[in-house]
């Protein structure tokens, strides 16, 4: 607890600090190396991540999928060490709007929050959907009745559900509502124990001679170069930044922990060695069991790709499929509620920093949350969802792969913007040549490189899902037009308000 | 006195300080021994609550700002010559807040405002308050939630609400103490349903009520007005008391709290929602501080 005084208790017109505001509510000492993993993996929420990417994974990359997953993560802990720095440059003023914005300027420092905002509603909207999914499946489990699962294919009832789910989390945000302890920990150790009961099911299957399309393991699945073309490798690289998307946070946990010189260093290796290990065994487990196959439960399937366990965990843990129901609806419910957290308090900053109009910095008398900017982010939300479900048949499936591409926009934004804004110390130590300079140099290109290629392909109608628009891929369409939207807004902004264009209200570090 | 005002930056908050100031002398003139600390609670930030994708997206250095405005203002609404300043708290609930707040300073008195809105006041007290009326260890005041309430101007006259149970000595001592600071008049009132019973019965419970409330009157060593008030129902019976534009009511918490812990009783329940002037609840076996220089 802590706390501030201004004034003395003679003199109500003296306001005098007696504390630092800046220190406010932060639990010091709070956190160990478990609890910091247990937060790593709850933000990864690995039981969503794979229904979500594991399907679109395998159509890009068959079953090179082990292979993949370690590729992507290495950009992903190249781009996370620069991030580690800057959190610890300007650990009050962090991500990837001010950093770039202090680094570049404010033209890119605006597409960089721009960026991470987009990022987040896309991914909040697929939570939601997600969660979904998965709420009428457990209901027809539960009741017995096979035909409520298809409710979620009912557009207007799938619509109207998701904008319900968007809205609580919305409103528990708006409140201030914050996740506990014992929560996140239950949570996270039931994810990882469904996760675990379907990999040791899947595999007895494939023992038992019981598998759908039982595919020996293999050294090859493990060769990322075995992947072939150049368009599987960066869409692959893309959804794995996704399905890694949250382990970084355990590096920038400094204050909260109780030795912040050793516990964020571990907890990050260890969070990435568990989270790792959870995707190998599900992923080889998948292939073993179902194989790539086409057709039925393969998951080569285009019908099993939006969704893989909501296909495969029925076959696989037969009665107790509802457990891995109810570990992705509790996973995507609570992470779609935390993830709200931070678009709003981005739009926040945009609007303090008037990069955004004045009243998206409103903060709520009541509940001391981000007013506007949370209410905008669900706005955004539900708009981005309606929009997608209407346009596209595999809404899920396109708006992941637009994610993966949105990150690694941001993320390369941001990590470039590591290097530029240590240009004048990169040098100073063997350290700050690995950290300031190559490794995010290293990774930011990666991920810029990833995100122009994964650009550039989408525009072919085939690519992913294969919705399109008149010829053009719905990907390409999700992404660019979001892009687009935002260099429209950012003009508008200099137009209406060019003080934070011109350096008035968040400078540039010269 | 410390009083401890529970300050939101919108109406409810700005309610809050002039309830607080009235009851304090400082719209009056007379405010010179009081002091507000104008409290403002933030949620309490856990790390299992990790936002990501990460950082802190310059949160705290925004809000610290905001706060900073909003203790400013807050400190503007503060009349000329009463102490004050602005406290800041991070806690679990703004209820806890504020009464670790008021446990910690010595505070004898929270105040919050009501709840803004027509509609909203017809549901009852906020969150903040039901939740401060069921678990505080410092007397609670309460701006009126009913229909044709106000915030009094200064303080005239205190009415104790006292049953026969037990703990009505501490609700009078409570009332005189803060009658005496203010040289305001006090009034001990016990409430009396009419409903079922004949007359012999009523006029028997009278009296009991009668004794009662003498045998508290001369235990707490005060002179006070003695009023039996009587109505179909309670809500009736406080509506027939004739009520002054600067008055308070204060009323013992219900048996169900825990020592020295305020628990809203289902009578004071039902009085918050008919009575026009602000309501005091005061925890079980509260001690009274002694008036100081008054």
């Amino acid at each position: 607890m802590t706390n501030i005084e201004s004034g003395g208790p003679d003199g109500r017109l003296a306001v005098e600090q007696t504390g630092g505001l800046g220190e406010k509510g932060l639990s010091k000492g709070a956190v160990g190396v478990l609890g910091a993993v247990v937060i790593g993996v709850s933000c990864i929420a690995p039981a969503y991540t794979l229904t979500a990417a594991l399907g679109p994974t395998v159509a890009e990359v068959g079953t090179h999928l082990p292979a993949i997953f370690i590729a992507g993560f290495i950009p992903m802990l190249l781009v996370a060490l620069g991030y580690r720095e800057l959190n610890t440059a300007m650990p009050d003023s962090g991500t990837s709007f001010t950093w770039a914005t202090r680094a570049f300027g404010p033209w890119i420092g605006w597409m960089g929050g721009w960026g991470l905002i987009a990022a987040t509603i896309i991914v909040l909207s697929n939570l939601a959907a997600v969660a979904v999914d998965f709420f009428y499946l457990m209901l027809a489990q539960i009741t017995g009745r096979p035909e409520l699962a298809d409710l979620t294919d009912v557009l207007w009832l799938n619509i109207a559900t998701t904008l319900v789910f968007i809205a609580g989390a919305c409103w528990i945000s708006y409140r201030g509502i914050e996740t506990t302890k014992s929560f996140q920990y239950v949570l996270v150790a039931f994810q990882v124990l469904v996760l675990g009961w379907f990999a040791i099911a899947a595999f007895s299957h494939v023992a038992n001679g019981t598998a759908f399309d039982a595919t020996p393991i293999s050294w090859e699945w493990f060769n990322p170069f075995g992947v072939g073309s150049l368009t599987g490798f960066a869409a692959g690289v893309s959804l794995s930044i996704f399905i890694f998307w949250g382990w970084d946070v355990t590096l920038t946990m400094n204050e909260e922990t109780k030795d912040p010189d050793k516990v964020p260093g571990r907890a990050a290796t260890l969070t990435v060695l568990v989270i790792m290990a959870i995707y190998m065994v599900v992923s080889l487990s998948v292939i073993s069991f179902a194989g790539i196959g086409d057709t039925g439960l393969g998951a080569g399937n285009p019908e099993n790709q939006e969704s893989i366990f909501a296909v495969l965990a029925g076959p696989v843990m037969g009665p107790f499929a509802i457990l891995m129901s109810l570990a992705i609806l509790s996973s995507s419910a609570a992470s779609l509620q935390s993830t709200f957290v931070s678009p709003a308090r981005t739009i926040l900053a945009m609007g303090y920093y008037k990069a955004l109009p004045p009243e998206y910095g409103k903060v709520s008398p009541r509940f001391k949350s981000p007013s506007t900017a949370t209410v905008t982010a669900g706005v955004a939300a539900a708009a981005f969802y309606v929009i997608t479900r209407t346009l596209s048949e595999n809404a899920l499936w396109d708006t992941i792969t637009a994610l993966g591409m949105m990150i690694c926009f941001y993320y390369g934004v941001t990590a470039l913007a590591c290097v530029w804004y240590f240009r004048r110390e990169l040098f100073t130590s063997a350290r700050a040549v690995v950290f300031r300079l190559l490794a995010p140099l290293l990774g930011g290109i990666i991920l810029l490189v990833m995100f122009v290629k994964t650009a550039v392909d989408s525009m072919d109608p085939d690519y992913g899902s294969g919705s399109n628009i008149a010829g053009l891929g719905m990907v390409f369409i999700l992404g660019v037009s979001v892009l687009l939207l935002g260099v429209a807004v950012m003009f508008y902004m200099r137009w209406r308000h060019p003080a934070y264009f011109q350096g008035g209200t968040l400078t540039r570090r010269t | 006195m410390r009083y401890i005002v529970g300050y939101t930056a919108d109406a409810r908050g700005a309610e809050a300080v002039r309830l607080a100031l009235a009851l304090g002398g400082g719209l009056t003139g007379g405010g010179e021994d009081t002091h507000l600390d104008l409290a403002m609670i933030l949620p309490e930030h856990t790390p299992f609550s990790a936002t990501y994708p990460g950082g802190d997206h310059g949160y705290r250095s925004i809000i610290a700002e905001q706060v900073d405005t909003w203790a400013a203002e807050a400190l503007q609404l503060v009349a000329e010559g009463v102490s004050a300043r602005a406290v800041v708290r991070s806690a679990g609930s703004e209820a806890e807040g504020l009464d670790d707040l008021a446990r910690e300073s010595g505070a004898g008195l929270i105040v919050i405002g009501g709840r803004p809105g027509k509609l909203a006041a017809r549901m009852g007290p906020g969150s903040v308050a039901t939740a401060l009326l069921h678990s505080a260890s410092t007397p609670v005041a309460m701006a009126p939630v009913g229909d044709g309430g106000a915030i009094p101007h200064g303080l005239e006259r205190v009415t104790a609400f006292v049953g026969t149970r037990p703990g009505a000595l501490a609700v009078v001592q409570t009332a005189a103490v803060a009658a005496r600071r203010r040289g305001a008049e006090l009034r001990i009132v016990s409430l009396l349903g009419q409903d079922g019973g004949d007359d012999a019965q009523l006029s028997a419970r009278r009296a009991e009520l009668q004794g009662h409330v003498a045998a508290v009157v001369a235990e707490a060593g005060i002179h006070a007005e003695t009023v039996v008030a009587e109505g179909r129902n309670i809500e009736e019976a406080v509506q027939a008391l004739p009520w002054q534009r600067d008055e308070v009511a204060v009323v013992g918490s219900s048996r169900l709290a825990h020592r020295r812990r305020l628990f809203l009783g289902a009578t004071a329940q039902r009085m918050l929602r008919t009575l026009t002037v602000p309501l005091v609840v005061v925890p079980r076996d509260h001690q009274p501080p002694a008036p100081t220089g008054a």
